[in-house]
């Protein structure tokens, strides 16, 4: 899913636990947003870029394998659900912003931040109903944090142009991807591990 | 280095980019026209060439910076480590290094690469320590000669997103059948170094096959799983199989190596064997069905069944199962006697007519000829001198065969008859009441038979008494008159002699009864009428009753009749002789009054076991005397019975009752 030159973002439904591994000509669950590629503002050297910082740079995620397993399942289900409730907002504003150049664009980004939601409340039910069956501890639910960091979060992500924030957004959700697989497979391995 | 200048003349424009012999030809050709401007010749166009080669020279040789690399692709097999891979630009002519710096995600660190060598030339390899995945790299090639150094143009790298997995590994396929059909199963490993167990990557896979020698690739997608079963697959051909697989986001492996495998020619599995094996002998047995069906029609065909004998009325099977117990009862069919529709026919309607005829001769009409022992037996006319015996053990009949005329007789005789049946079996029990005064009934000068079944019931089957229809016992009845042998009735006459007038009459009562229920006896009379006529020495053949009866015992020499009761009780033939006799009703001889009748009364209560006339042997029979004694005078001129006992007692006798 590669716009001309721009960045897609493509979030699959990690609604349940097992992921259905679909073909990647039939993305059904995939939904591309396009925007154009800014021009970029001449480098102040040419060895770097503008560097892109992303409203969720803050949430420490683990960025390898090691770090990863090294996390404890409790720790894994609060950066996800913190990382999904941070997005809530600036896919909103996203839209907002995108509605007077392009219905369609603003329409696929309104789609884009329903699925946000639907996967944040399902890792959320997910969540809890291990907690029930003693699967995992206690963990924030990550629904208080964004209000703590709302006032500085706020101002950066209206920043950031549209271009970038589909770029943060395609990571995170890449993210949030993995990190809700490793789950899977710690917890329940033999579904298709 | 020693220059051999040409002769010919170089051309300007001329430039060999080769090596160190390209450019010193260069070199030299920068000479000559140098040299060629010195001696003045067009200052022009010398000048124009002279900037145009001065400033080729400068380039071509390279002696400068170098050109520009560019970073072709980088790659992580597992999204742990990854390689970048760069393409060097055109060197200076000089001796280029290169080297790869990055920066990390916003930072404004510069690293350099750690690692040139591992992954080959113009490469950099960066380890797991080194490798951070959701990170933007931002990379960039740096190509360094004397005469400078050149930058390539940046790249942005996020290992997440450009991962390349090995091939699969283990590329198996089995020749394997499915219902007697080959087909191919192919499984496969994942690349050893992608981590999926933990769920760090997630692979999809890919398949392709041919037949060998085709062109198109068929393709497959088993998603993520590791084995596939191709059933597109003929025998006796080799195929080539193909898999790969990519990451969720990523890109494709390498196809793995091609695996060949060879599909056997007449390749049948075990289960098609089964199956041609279960068919063959399906045939087989349709195949010997058939024949034996046709078998069935071709011996009806060439043997046709013979019909079996057949009697009509007879039933075969019944004989067979042995179920007749008797040799009668194998001539009866038990529909007899059919009813009214049925055919007549095939029946031999019997009227059994017996009547009493001539010396002490019983003839009977058409008696004979009984098949079914059907009978019906016939009113007859009361005659005053027939002499026929009657057959009747109730008075009603006497009575009533007296009082009425000849034709009425007839009537109600059938009438009275059947009456009086019903009346004996009412009065099964009861013979006592009957007050019989021995008067013989003679309706239409026939005897009538009585089934004798009535009177002996203790003795005999009682139940069979009621079952049987009144009109079977009559027929028994008749059987017995048939089978009497005619003769074989014993009297009780006292004489033969004349001095018998028809004023008296006599009868015997045989204390012995045949017994007619039975069927085992069936070759014994059946005992009816009350009147047995029997020769002195003929057997006393039947005899029954529950029905008081007062036999002759002899005449006196006084013409009187001596008259003696019968013992009640019944016996049967084998049986030999009972009976407590019991006090019945008895006729006791009055008188004879002026019309030369008979007068009888009826008295009770004779008692003494003596009294029993036992016949039970016929020696007996002359011997034991009742202590009663009645005398009736004889007289002589009037026979009204015929010598062989029978007294028509319509005409001759009333019976004070």
């Amino acid at each position: 899913l590669v716009c001309s030159s721009g960045s897609c973002v493509s979030l699959r439904r990690v609604g349940t636990w097992i992921e259905s591994a679909e073909n990647e000509k039939t993305e059904k669950n995939c939904v591309s947003v396009c925007v154009q590629e800014q021009q970029v503002a001449p480098s102040r050297n040419h060895i770097g870029r503008v560097n892109r910082n992303c409203h969720t740079s803050s949430i420490l995620t683990p960025n390898d394998k090691e770090n990863a397993q090294r996390m404890t399942r409790e720790e894994l289900t609060e950066v996800i659900l913190k990382l999904l409730v941070a997005w809530r907002e600036p896919l909103w504003h996203f839209e907002q912003r995108l509605r007077p150049q392009s219905l369609e664009t603003s329409d696929r980004a309104a789609q884009v931040g329903r699925m946000v939601h639907e996967v944040r409340s399902g890792v959320q039910r997910v969540a809890q109903k291990m907690q029930m069956l003693g699967m995992i501890g206690n963990f924030v639910s990550g629904l208080s944090s964004p209000e703590a960091q709302a006032p500085s979060e706020s101002s950066e992500w209206q920043l950031l142009q549209n271009w970038d924030l589909l770029h943060c957004l395609r990571r995170d959700a890449n993210k949030v991807q993995n990190y809700l697989k490793i789950l899977k497979c710690r917890i329940v391995p033999e579904y298709g591990c | 280095m020693f220059l051999h200048i040409p002769t010919k003349e170089v051309k300007p424009y001329e430039l060999s980019l080769n090596t160190s012999h390209g450019t010193s030809l260069l070199k030299l050709a920068c000479l000559c026209l140098y040299r060629k401007k010195q001696r003045g010749a067009k200052m022009k166009e010398m000048g124009l060439l002279l900037l145009f080669f001065s400033v080729a020279c400068g380039k071509v040789t390279g002696l400068g910076p170098p050109g520009k690399p560019t970073l072709t692709n980088c790659r992580s097999p597992e999204k742990e480590t990854f390689t970048c891979w760069w393409k060097p630009g055109p060197d200076g002519g000089l001796p280029t290094t290169y080297a790869l710096y990055y920066l990390k995600d916003n930072s404004e660190t510069v690293y350099e690469c750690p690692d040139y060598h591992t992954a080959g030339r113009n490469s950099c390899f960066f380890n797991k320590n080194e490798t951070s995945v959701w990170v933007n790299y931002n990379i960039t090639v740096v190509a360094t000669n004397k005469m400078g150094r050149t930058f390539s143009d940046p790249v942005d790298v996020d290992v997440a997103y450009i991962v390349q997995p090995h091939t699969p590994e283990n590329v198996t396929v089995n020749v394997m059948e499915d219902e007697g059909w080959p087909f191919l199963r192919v499984s496969w490993e994942s690349p050893h170094k992608a981590d999926i167990r933990s769920g760090w990557i997630t692979l999809v896979y890919e398949l392709r096959s041919k037949m060998e020698g085709e062109e198109e690739w068929e393709e497959h997608f088993p998603g993520q799983q590791k084995t596939f079963n191709i059933f597109s697959v003929r025998s006796g051909s080799s195929y080539l199989v193909q898999v790969r697989c990519r990451p969720d986001h990523g890109f494709w492996s390498e196809w793995s190596p091609t695996t060949k495998t060879k599909v056997p020619k007449f390749f049948l599995g075990r289960s098609l064997w089964i199956l041609i094996l279960v068919f063959s002998i399906l045939v087989v047995l349709i195949l010997a069905w058939i024949i034996y069906m046709n078998c069935h029609s071709l011996k009806h065909s060439i043997l046709p069944p013979v019909p079996g004998p057949k009697i009509k009325g007879f039933d075969h099977q019944r004989l067979k199962n042995g179920s007749y117990k008797d040799g009668l009862g194998a001539l009866m069919i038990p529909e007899y006697p059919p009813s009214s529709s049925s055919n007549d026919d095939d029946l031999l309607v019997e009227y059994l007519e017996v009547f009493v005829t001539g010396e002490q001769d019983i003839s009977m009409e058409e008696g004979k000829e009984i098949q079914d022992h059907y009978c019906k037996s016939e009113s007859s006319t009361c005659d005053s001198d027939s002499g026929h015996g009657s057959c009747d053990s109730h008075t009603l009949l006497i009575d009533k065969c007296k009082e009425t005329s000849k034709d009425e007789l007839n009537s109600n005789c059938e009438d009275a008859s059947e009456i009086i049946e019903l009346e004996i079996s009412q009065n099964n029990q009861d013979e006592k009441t009957l007050s019989y005064d021995g008067r013989p009934d003679t309706c239409n000068g026939r005897v009538k038979t009585w089934p004798s079944v009535f009177t002996p019931l203790p003795q005999y089957t009682l139940s069979a008494i009621p079952q049987k229809s009144s009109l079977e016992i009559v027929k028994q009845h008749c059987l017995s008159d048939t089978l009497f042998p005619p003769g074989s009735m014993s009297s009780n006459l006292v004489n033969q002699n004349e001095s018998f007038g028809p004023s008296y009459w006599e009868f015997s009562l045989n204390s012995k009864q045949l017994p007619q229920i039975h069927s085992q006896s069936s070759k014994h009379l059946q005992a009816y009428s009350d009147i047995n006529i029997s020769k002195k020495d003929n057997e006393i053949t039947t005899l029954f009753k529950s029905t008081q009866y007062v036999e002759v015992k002899n005449v006196n020499n006084k013409d009187m009749v001596l008259l003696q009761p019968v013992e009640s009780g019944s016996q049967s033939h084998a049986e030999g002789c009972p009976h407590v006799h019991q006090g019945k009703d008895y006729s006791k001889v009055k008188g004879v009054n002026s019309d030369k009748m008979l007068l009888l009364e009826s008295g009770v209560n004779v008692m003494g076991q003596e009294t029993a006339t036992c016949f039970c042997d016929k020696s007996e029979t002359n011997h034991k005397h009742p202590p009663m004694q009645t005398v009736l005078p004889v007289q002589e001129e009037q026979k009204p019975f015929a010598a062989n006992g029978y007294v028509d007692t319509a005409t001759m006798f009333s019976v004070p009752m």
